[in-house]
């Protein structure tokens, strides 16, 4: 059974999602310095059955990969920690109601670049769902989210004059551009509901082929 | 933003009620201490429910909210109250829009989606008004994720 419970509590347990990577993370207790242990559980919301998750039983560590637990993303979730310290426990502690779909981040799409003497070809690939295993089949947010764009930014390393792009298929063809010129592009994914949208991805530099 | 629901189509202005839920998601399901239940999503989810019926539960729901839901929503919380009674406003105006394509008998009720709004009026009485109404509007991204798959 368990002990008396008269640790304090583990602090800011919360979800850290990335692309659908979602892991708890938590504080030790305030006061507490090494040897404390934690276990985790978590339940779906509207099921409410709590379910121990064995491989973060007894852990000194303070966060626990969830992601398979959390994978339907059209569910909610709570997870909830406990600690030990020297015979004594704390209360269980919850998250607030997770919800994969609106609060995981998303990391910039890859960006691909070819050109000819005018143009610039850029091919934009968004990130994939986190999957438990290379076997699993790969799904690409953009599936996820209907409404995913992709916000693109390209500069003329010359003139330092910059265009602005927002396009919804994965390739966009900048035409009359200079030749033998540097550009450099830089895209974004934005999700307009949920409203959702990643960092900028770092620039891509490319020189149009010289006049023939 | 315009919306597919079968015959239907609706114009929604989806960010501005999402940003008002999102603003006060943690403070109304944190006055939510039941996790066993859910009103809309389980245990059927509304993920589930064919496109043809999907005008007729849509029609429901925002009948649901507006008269069972947004009404018992008081809190302490002024900030809070406004951004339900904006979120409520929205709902009116969309039940409004919505109302035309019913009423020529458009929305056809199947019985998977009679059966699914069946489910939520039984979850909804399970638990006090009060309460119940708190839930279903902690539960709103859940019907705002189903709508936009929607589009």
């Amino acid at each position: 059974g368990e002990l008396y419970c008269s640790l304090p509590n583990p602090r800011n347990v919360h979800f850290e999602s990335i692309n659908m990577k979602n892991v708890l993370h938590w504080s030790a207790p305030d006061g507490t310095g090494d040897g404390v242990l934690y276990k985790v559980k978590y339940s779906v919301y509207g099921v409410g059955k709590w379910i121990r998750k064995s491989e973060c039983r007894n852990i000194s560590r303070t966060w626990c990969d969830l992601s398979s637990e959390t994978a339907d993303y059209e569910e909610q979730y709570y997870a909830s920690v406990k600690a030990f310290l020297h015979g004594m426990c704390s209360d269980w502690t919850e998250t607030a109601r997770f919800s994969p779909l609106t609060e995981t981040k998303i990391d910039p799409p890859m960006v691909s670049i070819s050109s000819t003497e005018k143009s610039i070809s850029i091919i934009l690939t968004a990130p994939e769902k986190w999957k438990g295993s290379p076997e699993e089949e790969s799904i690409s947010l953009a599936q996820v989210y209907p409404g995913l764009q992709y916000n693109v930014s390209i500069l003329n390393k010359k003139t330092k004059k910059r265009w602005w792009f927002s396009v919804s298929n994965t390739t966009l063809v900048v035409p009359w551009l200079e030749p033998g010129t540097v550009y450099c592009v830089s895209a974004q994914i934005h999700v307009t509901t949920p409203l959702l949208h990643s960092a900028f991805s770092k620039e891509y530099c490319i020189a149009t082929l010289k006049d023939k | 933003k315009l919306f597919h629901f079968g015959p239907c189509r609706i114009s929604m202005s989806m960010n501005e009620i999402r940003a008002g839920f999102a603003a006060i998601k943690d403070n109304i399901q944190g006055r939510d201490p039941i996790r066993t239940v859910s009103i809309l999503s389980h245990p059927h989810s509304l993920h589930k429910i064919k496109s043809s019926e999907k005008c007729c539960i849509i029609h429901h729901l925002f009948n649901f909210y507006v008269d069972k839901v947004f009404k018992y929503c008081t809190t302490e919380d002024s900030y809070v109250n406004r951004k339900i009674s904006s979120i409520a406003n929205s709902f009116l105006s969309i039940k409004r829009n919505l109302a035309p394509c019913h009423n020529q008998n458009m929305c056809k009720c199947g019985q998977e989606s009679t059966e699914k709004f069946k489910q939520i009026l039984t979850n909804y009485r399970g638990l006090n008004v009060t309460s119940a109404a708190m839930k279903s509007l902690g539960e709103l991204d859940i019907l705002l994720d189903w709508m936009e798959k929607s589009r």
